[in-house]
């Protein structure tokens, strides 16, 4: 499949999940399991791309390297501040000095 | 369109723009690293406004970009957007007497922002009438900055070097969003577990051990939630 062929699918999934309650809510309300569950999608999702994108970036566990201080620092960054900009610009400030320390 | 209308769509604008701040970089290293990403050009642009969702646009580029199947890619995406299921039954409470093209334009620009930013608004029924207005203002703002950073991080993509290793922006990012999304401790059972499982299940194919660490993440989540009430 092409990635146009992705897009354009998640594309409807996405309109319909934001669409459904909104325009049926008082004929079907959401389950309460899947309320519960949902409550748990974010950090699972986002733990399960960036822990092996940072740990193990090329299929093998590799904790020596510059990225792992990198995203220790950038995620300081986002715990003290909320905010993705500055978990960027420590993380890829620090990234960039521990490639030149080598 | 009267003129308390209009200042509550200025208002919802206005409310909205601090966190313009995080969102701008977020649309920038976007278009920067899709453009990078070996994944076609023109659909990666276009993700922007045929799904505008910048976790799950993101998602995509990093499992298509390295090598994962179409289809984890879609049920990845699909996942980490479920989450619009909460905001849109939370929101459908208040939406019951609009016309029905105002909710579909409700529904395609919801947003984690727009939803969060609003949301104390129609709880409170002094201000459930304009929340509509103020909702609009705030959401296509953020619409508006999402298609201009991500179009800008395109056009400079080609010119980024290598050596700049952008492509690290992606981990951080998610990294950053976990982070906030993080508020409880059976978030951070979830949170532990989606890690530990998908970097165990790391050399199954198609990048699956995502969809397992994601599967089993929220299992762990709703039984640590269940044990500890």
């Amino acid at each position: 499949m092409t990635a146009w062929g992705v897009i354009i699918i998640v594309g409807i999934a996405t309109f319909a999940m934001r669409f459904v309650f909104i325009a049926l809510f008082g004929k079907v309300g959401i389950p309460q399991w899947l309320e519960r569950s949902l409550r748990y999608v974010a950090p699972s999702v986002l733990a399960a791309i960036a822990v092996p994108a940072v740990i193990a970036p090329n299929g093998i566990v590799t904790l020596w390297s510059p990225l792992v201080p990198a995203a220790i620092i950038g995620g300081l960054a986002a715990w003290m501040t909320k905010s993705i900009g500055a978990a960027i610009l420590f993380g890829m400030a620090a990234l960039w000095l521990f490639q030149w320390l080598g | 369109m009267n003129r308390a209308k209009e200042s509550m769509w200025l208002d919802g604008a206005r409310s909205v723009s601090p966190i313009l701040l995080g969102v701008a970089p977020f649309g920038l290293v976007f278009g920067v690293t899709a453009a990078n990403s070996g994944v076609p050009t023109l659909a990666a642009w276009a993700s922007s406004f045929i799904i505008f969702a910048g976790a799950a646009q993101l998602s995509i580029i990093e499992v298509l970009g390295t090598g994962g199947a179409a289809i984890v890619a879609i049920f990845t995406a699909i996942v980490i957007n479920s989450r619009h299921l909460m905001y849109s039954a939370d929101m459908g409470r208040y939406t019951s007497g609009l016309p029905m093209w105002r909710k579909v334009a409700m529904a395609y620009l919801l947003t984690d922002q727009a939803y969060l930013i609003s949301s104390h608004r129609f709880r409170d029924p002094d201000k459930s009438e304009s929340f509509s207005s103020f909702y609009f203002g705030a959401a296509l703002t953020l619409w508006i900055t999402w298609q201009v950073t991500t179009t800008a991080g395109f056009l400079l993509g080609a010119s980024v070097p290598e050596s700049w290793s952008l492509e690290f922006a992606i981990p951080l990012t998610f990294l950053a969003l976990l982070i906030v999304a993080v508020k409880d401790r059976p978030g951070l059972v979830a949170a532990a577990t989606g890690g530990i499982v998908a970097l165990i299940a790391i050399g199954l194919p198609y990048h699956l051990g995502l969809v397992a660490g994601a599967l089993a993440g929220i299992a762990a989540g709703v039984a640590s939630e269940r044990w500890s009430t």
